[in-house]
C-alpha cells in the first residue's frame, strides 16, 4: 500500500508542496476547498476564548482541515510538537494550552510558512514557542521528548508516512497521544505511481 | 500504518466536514505510544542479568596465564569432581 518513490520523486513533491505553500505564507484565501482563516476556526468549533486571543493577523493565517484539540485534552505543562506547523496558529493553542511551564513545538519544511509562524508569534506574548525549520521524517528532538504530537492537514502531503509514523513515536512519551486531522483517500488509489504523484494535492 | 509504527489504541474518531476534494474527506486520528509492560519490563531485567553472567563468563575464560583450553579442561574435571550434571 506504501508508494515507494525515488529522491527524485520525493524533491519533486517538495516542491510542488513549497511552490502552493509559498503561496499560502501570504494568505491562505481561494486555495483551499474548505474555509480557511476565522470562518474555518468557528467551523471546526475551536475554542472561541483562544481564538479571540489571537490577533486577527494570526487567525487569517490559518488553514488547517481539522480541530485535532478534540481528540485529548492538553495539560498544563506538557510539552507538544506541532508536525507542519504551517503559520502556526495550531501551535499558538496548544501554547495557550501548556501554559508558561509547557511547551509548544512548531515544525514545518515551507521556509515561507515559518517565516510567517515568527512573524506571528512576534504579535503574542508567548514565551513558550519555537518554530523550527526541520522535515517530520528527521525530527532533531531526543526520544521521549513530547507528551502530545499534533498535526493538521500534513500526513497527507509527506512521501514517506512509515518514516514520519516512527519519528513521532520515538519522540512521544510512553502513554503520549499522535492527534492527526487529515484528508484520507475515499475514492480509488490509482496504481499508476506517476498518476498518484501528478495527484499528490487532492 | 500506525499500527505498523507501533502506535496502539488507534482510532479514527471523527469526520472533521472540511474536505479538500470530492475524493478525500477530512479525519480525526488519534493514536497511543503504549508504556512497556511489566512483561517487558522483566524481560529486560533478565535480560541485563544474563548479560552481566556472559560479561563474568567471558572474563573468566578468557587467554591469560592459563589459555582458554587449560581453563576449559580445569572446570571440567572439578564438575567431574562435584558430580555436576549440568
Amino acid at each position: 500500500m506504501e508508494l515507494k518513490l525515488a529522491p527524485e520523486d520525493e524533491k519533486r513533491i517538495e516542491q510542488s508542496i513549497r511552490q502552493k505553500y509559498t503561496k499560502v505564507a501570504s494568505s491562505p484565501e481561494g486555495h483551499f476547498n474548505y474555509p480557511t482563516g476565522r470562518a474555518g476556526l468557528e467551523a471546526l468549533a475551536y475554542d472561541a476564548e483562544r481564538v479571540e486571543a489571537l490577533t486577527d493577523n494570526i487567525v487569517a493565517s490559518y488553514c488547517g482541515v481539522g480541530n485535532p484539540f478534540t481528540l485529548m485534552p492538553i495539560r498544563g505543562g506538557e510539552a507538544v510538537l506541532d508536525i507542519g506547523c504551517g503559520a502556526g496558529v495550531d501551535t499558538f493553542i496548544a501554547a495557550s494550552m501548556v501554559g508558561p511551564e509547557g511547551k509548544a513545538v512548531g515544525i514545518d519544511i515551507i521556509p515561507e510558512m515559518l517565516e510567517r509562524a515568527i512573524q506571528n508569534l512576534h504579535e503574542t506574548t508567548f514565551k513558550n514557542v519555537t518554530f523550527q525549520l526541520t522535515s517530520a521524517g528527521n525530527l532533531p528532538f531526543p526520544d521521549e521528548s513530547f507528551d502530545m504530537v499534533i498535526s493538521n492537514g500534513v500526513f497527507n502531503l509527506i512521501p514517506d508516512k512509515t518514516r514520519a509514523l516512527a519519528e513521532a513515536l520515538r519522540v512521544l512519551k510512553p502513554s503520549g497521544c499522535l492527534m492527526i486531522a487529515d484528508q484520507i483517500l475515499t475514492g480509488q488509489l490509482q496504481a499508476d505511481t506517476k498518476a498518484r504523484i501528478e495527484s499528490w494535492f487532492r | 500504518m500506525f499500527k505498523q509504527a507501533g502506535f496502539v489504541d488507534i482510532e479514527l474518531v471523527a469526520d472533521t466536514g472540511f474536505n479538500s476534494s470530492p475524493v478525500t474527506k477530512g479525519a480525526l486520528f488519534r493514536a497511543t505510544k503504549p508504556v512497556i509492560s511489566i512483561v517487558k519490563e522483566k524481560e529486560k531485567v533478565m535480560e541485563d542479568s544474563l548479560s552481566k553472567y556472559k560479561e563474568f563468563f567471558d572474563q573468566t575464560y578468557a587467554e591469560g596465564t592459563l589459555d582458554r583450553k587449560t581453563k576449559h579442561l580445569i572446570a571440567l574435571g572439578a564438575s567431574l569432581a562435584a558430580g555436576c550434571e549440568a
